[in-house]
């Protein structure tokens, strides 16, 4: 399992409503929302759900992306992101982790 | 037909090029969306604060509570904050880069099996059958003989064959050419204006 980040343009430039149907059918795929620009958002999804995504019919365009750590904001930008998987990441409960059952 | 006939009947001259021409096709439509996603970080700007000032200057706090005695000063702190004017910045020019990718260790492999068997099987059957007779005035004999002979070749000669193709795909190092230059004039001091790229 690989994890890409992806910028996401729509079909007809960005609106709300293709924003919204997006950033859920990247969730039910397991992918998360790193941050929403005004273009479209960026997500990281698993190499084998990012052709999933790309047939959606509101996507226009899906790029690979990375982080460059020497950009202007990266630091901004890196924050930015974690705070955003902070809230779509749940983190189970110290009891019930499986890593206590290895 | 033999063998080794049979392993020089694979095409691999044909194999590697029509690889090497999907490789290349591949290549170039994956430099496309790179360039493609460079456009749009490039289009995409949001605003960011570059700067937050603080300033912090001296507020005495006078006591006057308690016993302590009348005029005591105690040495407090101030903070102006000011933050700076947001600034419109590109995805681009705030860290995020396209991703570009390339084919490493590309592979055919070939397997075929070859099987040849061949039976040979010959029966031969002889038989003589004699018979006689003799009564009161005339006697008589037969002899037959008959033989059988019974050949049967079999020859089966089959060859499988399975190819895989398989080509691994990783993320490369963008092109100097295709990406741009920035370059940065720091003109906060006018009398001496600097030029950096990066």
């Amino acid at each position: 399992m690989a994890m890409q980040m992806y910028i996401i343009t729509f079909k007809g430039g960005f609106s709300q409503e293709a924003s919204r149907a997006v950033q859920r059918h990247v969730r039910q795929l397991g992918g998360f929302i790193l941050m929403v620009t005004p273009n479209g958002p960026i997500v990281a999804v698993d190499d084998s759900q990012a052709a999933a995504v790309r047939k959606h019919a509101a996507v226009d365009f899906m790029g690979g992306v990375s982080l460059n750590p020497r950009g202007r904001a990266a630091q901004e930008l890196q924050r930015i992101f974690t705070e955003n998987l902070s809230k779509q990441i749940t983190i189970p409960a110290a009891g019930n982790s499986q890593l206590d059952k290895v | 037909m033999g063998v080794g006939q049979d392993l020089l009947n694979v095409p691999f001259p044909q194999m590697i090029f029509s690889m090497a021409q999907a490789i290349a096709k591949g290549q170039l439509a994956l430099d496309k969306s790179s360039i493609e996603t460079l456009k749009v970080l490039a289009n995409t700007q949001f605003d960011w604060l570059p700067e937050v000032t603080e300033v912090l200057f001296a507020r005495p706090i006078k006591i006057t509570s308690g016993n302590a005695p009348a005029n005591t000063t105690v040495t407090g702190v101030g903070v102006d904050t000011e933050p700076a004017q947001f600034t419109k910045l590109t995805l681009l020019q705030a860290g995020i880069n396209p991703t570009f990718y390339q084919f490493v260790d590309s592979t055919i492999e070939v397997k075929m099996s070859i099987s040849s068997t061949t039976s040979s099987e010959n029966s031969l059957d002889v038989g003589v059958d004699v018979s006689a007779s003799v009564d009161f005035f005339f006697g008589s004999a037969s002899i037959s003989s008959h033989v059988n002979y019974h050949t049967a070749n079999k020859y089966s000669y089959s060859v499988e064959g399975s190819s895989l193709l398989r080509t691994e795909l990783k993320p490369a190092p963008h092109p100097q050419r295709i990406f741009p230059t920035f370059i940065t004039v720091d003109a906060t001091d006018p009398a001496h204006v600097k030029i950096t790229k990066t």
